[in-house]
């Protein structure tokens, strides 16, 4: 598992690449929650690279989703493949995020 | 990780129980269905389905999983997979557990609680035995249709 972290505007862009599972979950939560908890400002995960999510990330997703809530932070997600999406869809987690098709399209929205 | 013995249309691995050798196991599964042509959608969704089981026993299962393994064997047949865990760990049956509300709000979502969800949803059928002092897990996931695909 990769991490990126890139800047657009004013947009705290961050690239989850690779697997997500239970041995590296909290590492995506430990970058994540210290952008979160700043409030204010706008959040992209973009996970055009991500080939696999488990429960464990998941969890680490929804931490940061009610941590957004909590803080006013807006936080969004792009570039679901398809594994990610079927994951997201059962779970019910397609309808508790803001999620757009790729990095290009959110930027322009979230701008 | 130790090869067993297995017919052409199966593969049976016997794991060290720790987290780190859940993608291992990951990589030779789908080196499996690459090889005996079950498609990737299926492939995912039993990989992550074991991804969720293994955690489970490997976390919460043992009082030190140190000197454990876990066997998982694969078999192919014409128009499904079915995939059996086994283990030592104390007894559990991983599909005790309610279902999550999956319509539920933000604010109340649970943290945690859908890996066991997501092994229901994903495959076509799921079984708990104890079997003389082993957990026995049997997972079953129809194949032959592209609607079991993720796309």
């Amino acid at each position: 598992m990769e991490i990126v972290r890139d800047r657009a505007d004013e947009i705290e862009i961050v690239a989850v690449e690779g697997r997500v599972d239970s041995t590296n979950a909290n590492e995506v939560e430990e970058t994540l929650v210290p952008l979160l908890d700043a409030g204010g400002g706008t959040v992209l995960v973009d996970l055009e690279n991500l080939a696999y999510i488990s429960s464990a990330g998941l969890r680490t997703l929804l931490v940061a989703a009610k941590k957004s809530k909590a803080s006013g932070t807006r936080l969004a997600l792009s570039g679901l493949q398809p594994g990610v999406k079927e994951v997201f869809e059962i779970s019910g987690f397609s309808k508790l995020f803001d999620i757009y098709d790729g990095r290009p399209a959110a930027l322009a929205s979230l701008s | 990780m130790a090869n067993g013995s297995s017919p052409d249309d199966a593969l049976a691995v016997s794991m060290p129980a720790a987290l780190a050798e859940i993608p291992v196991l990951a990589e030779r599964i789908e080196a499996f269905c690459d090889s005996h042509d079950i498609g990737p959608g299926v492939a995912h969704a039993i990989n992550l389905s074991l991804d969720e089981l293994l955690t489970n026993i490997v976390s919460y299962g043992f009082d030190d999983p140190a000197g454990h393994t876990i066997d998982v064997r694969l078999e192919k047949a014409a128009d499904a997979v079915t995939v059996v865990l086994s283990d030592d760990a104390r007894p559990f049956d991983p599909f005790s557990a309610p279902d999550p509300d999956t319509d539920a709000a933000l604010e109340d979502r649970p943290i945690g609680g859908l890996g066991v969800f997501l092994v229901r949803e994903l495959m076509d059928g799921v079984e708990y035995r104890r079997v003389d002092g082993r957990n026995v897990v049997t997972l079953n996931k129809r194949i032959g249709t592209e609607t079991d695909a993720t796309e």
